[in-house]
């Protein structure tokens, strides 16, 4: 049974996953569960995944209220539990808030665009998609405010945007499959 | 492996409830929450260290009210100080705050260390201090249920001009609510996969591939159980006929008191002037007279 069709979005369905999936971006983020070592002492994120799920489960006011937790969780982690001198740059909430608010509307639209042509696929977008208007809105107001030369920025998206873009999209292909039962051809989800 | 490893929330003090029943505890959560966003917004406004030190004696005040060591809230200060120490010498090495009025304690190769850099590292402790302290104090003496409430009578006004304050409080709720029974399933499915083999340990470091494979048959199983939990939570708040913010009344109705209107007075009165020390040459006073008492 497709679970799709029987479910209709109501305010309870949008309020609880938007309040579950931003608890699994703080979660992610307060264990650094969420951060894969890389090089150069820098760490892949997949904290902003939660958003992207959230998005295309919910549409893009539930995307955009778990990119905003995501934001506020990072400015009170940046703030209060500061790890390293990139955090006190995320002291400020137009670095650490904004940009979070657009992966949910982005992935959604992406997800929307692609998902009668096949839905896996454009899972798969939304993943990248996602990923890349949280680096590459994070690095611009970084950029903007000074803290980096312009010219450091497009190696930095490329070193930690792209494999980031690859792991959410991994993430959020294999959730989101799993959990609408989708039919891939692929041996089925087991969970 | 070590059993720590699948203990993920332990070492957190940030974020905790301690019930002490205390005058503080009582108060309205509403002037508890603007408190802390007055202390927030006046902390990071003020260079002044006279004024940073008003700060830190209110908030220590509100420890002494609230009757919660301050060991206790030192414990969760611990595990900052080393990166603290960074970038305190950061701050004094990278940034340099020369010119012709200030003694120069301290001078190696392209480093110098003057009185001005040891006011620009104090200022970054004490403020760093005063805001953990002031937030943790705020936390332990209110409760998630009294914080979401509060905050949502704070945003009311917002609702007017249609934003949905009453559902953006009740998912910050749900959100808090749900971080430790992430960090149980988290610590059952660490279990559960080590035993069959899975390794969680360190693996090199540069093969993120080979990391994320063996957080896959973690993560997978956390988000899709998350999205159970969450269905069963729709299931039961629909059965409820919950319908969204409009019209909604409310069980617990705050009305605050002539002592919550005097904590409120004092916060004010003090983070105004932590705010006006920045403006006045009240540090250059307050150091004279040290530098006087001292001799």
């Amino acid at each position: 049974m497709s679970t799709e069709a029987v479910v209709q979005s109501t305010p309870a369905r949008k309020v609880v996953i938007a309040g579950v999936m931003g608890a699994l971006a703080i979660f992610l983020g307060w264990t650094h569960l969420g951060f894969i070592p890389w090089v150069a002492g820098a760490a892949l994120t997949i904290m902003h995944v939660p958003v992207i799920i959230g998005a295309v489960l919910e549409g893009p006011i539930v995307g955009t209220a778990i990119g905003l937790i995501f934001g506020l969780f990072s400015l009170l982690q940046a703030t209060l539990a500061p790890t390293g001198p990139v955090d006190v740059w995320f002291q400020n909430p137009v670095i650490s808030v904004l940009p979070r608010l657009f992966i949910g509307v982005v992935a959604w639209l992406g997800y929307k665009a692609l998902r009668k042509v096949n839905e896996p696929l454009a899972l798969a977008v939304a993943g990248i998609l996602g990923t890349l208007t949280n680096t590459v809105l994070v690095l611009g107001t970084i950029g903007l405010f000074g803290h980096l030369p312009w010219a450091a920025l497009p190696p930095i998206a490329i070193a930690n945007g792209l494999p980031e873009a690859v792991l959410a999209a991994i993430l959020t292909v294999a959730v989101v499959v799993a959990w609408k039962r989708i039919e891939t051809g692929a041996r089925k989800s087991r969970m | 492996m070590s059993a720590s490893e699948f203990d993920l929330l332990r070492t957190v003090t940030l974020g905790q409830y301690l019930p002490t029943g205390s005058a503080l505890h009582r108060a309205d959560p509403r002037v508890k929450i603007a408190s802390g966003i007055l202390l927030v917004v006046a902390v990071t406004a003020t260079s002044s260290l006279a004024g940073l030190t008003l700060a830190f004696a209110l908030v220590i005040a509100g420890f002494a009210v609230a009757r919660i060591p301050i060991a206790y809230a030192l414990s969760g200060i611990k595990p900052m100080l080393p990166f603290l120490a960074l970038l305190g010498i950061f701050q004094a090495i990278a940034i340099p705050q020369n010119d012709a009025n200030t003694t120069v304690y301290w001078r190696w190769a392209f480093i110098t260390l003057t009185a001005r850099d040891a006011v620009a590292v104090a200022l970054l402790f004490a403020k760093f201090s005063v805001l953990v302290w002031g937030i943790s104090l705020l936390s332990f003496t209110t409760s998630t249920t009294a914080l979401t409430h509060g905050t949502e009578h704070l945003l009311r006004p917002l609702q007017r001009i249609g934003l949905p304050a009453h559902e953006f409080a009740l998912m910050v709720n749900i959100a808090l609510r749900f971080v430790p029974l992430l960090a149980q399933e988290t610590e059952r499915l660490m279990k559960a996969q080590a035993s069959r083999g899975a390794d969680f340990g360190a693996g090199r470091r540069l093969n993120f591939v080979q990391r994320f494979r063996k957080l896959l048959p973690l993560l997978i199983p956390l988000i899709l159980a998350t999205l159970q939990r969450a269905e069963d939570l729709i299931l039961a708040m629909e059965a409820r006929c919950y319908t969204g913010g409009k019209g909604r009344t409310h069980l617990v109705r705050f009305r605050a008191q002539a002592s919550d209107y005097a904590i409120l007075a004092l916060v004010l009165i003090v983070l105004a002037a932590t705010v006006a020390a920045g403006f006045t040459s009240a540090d250059a006073t307050v150091w004279r007279i040290v530098s006087t008492v001292w001799r």
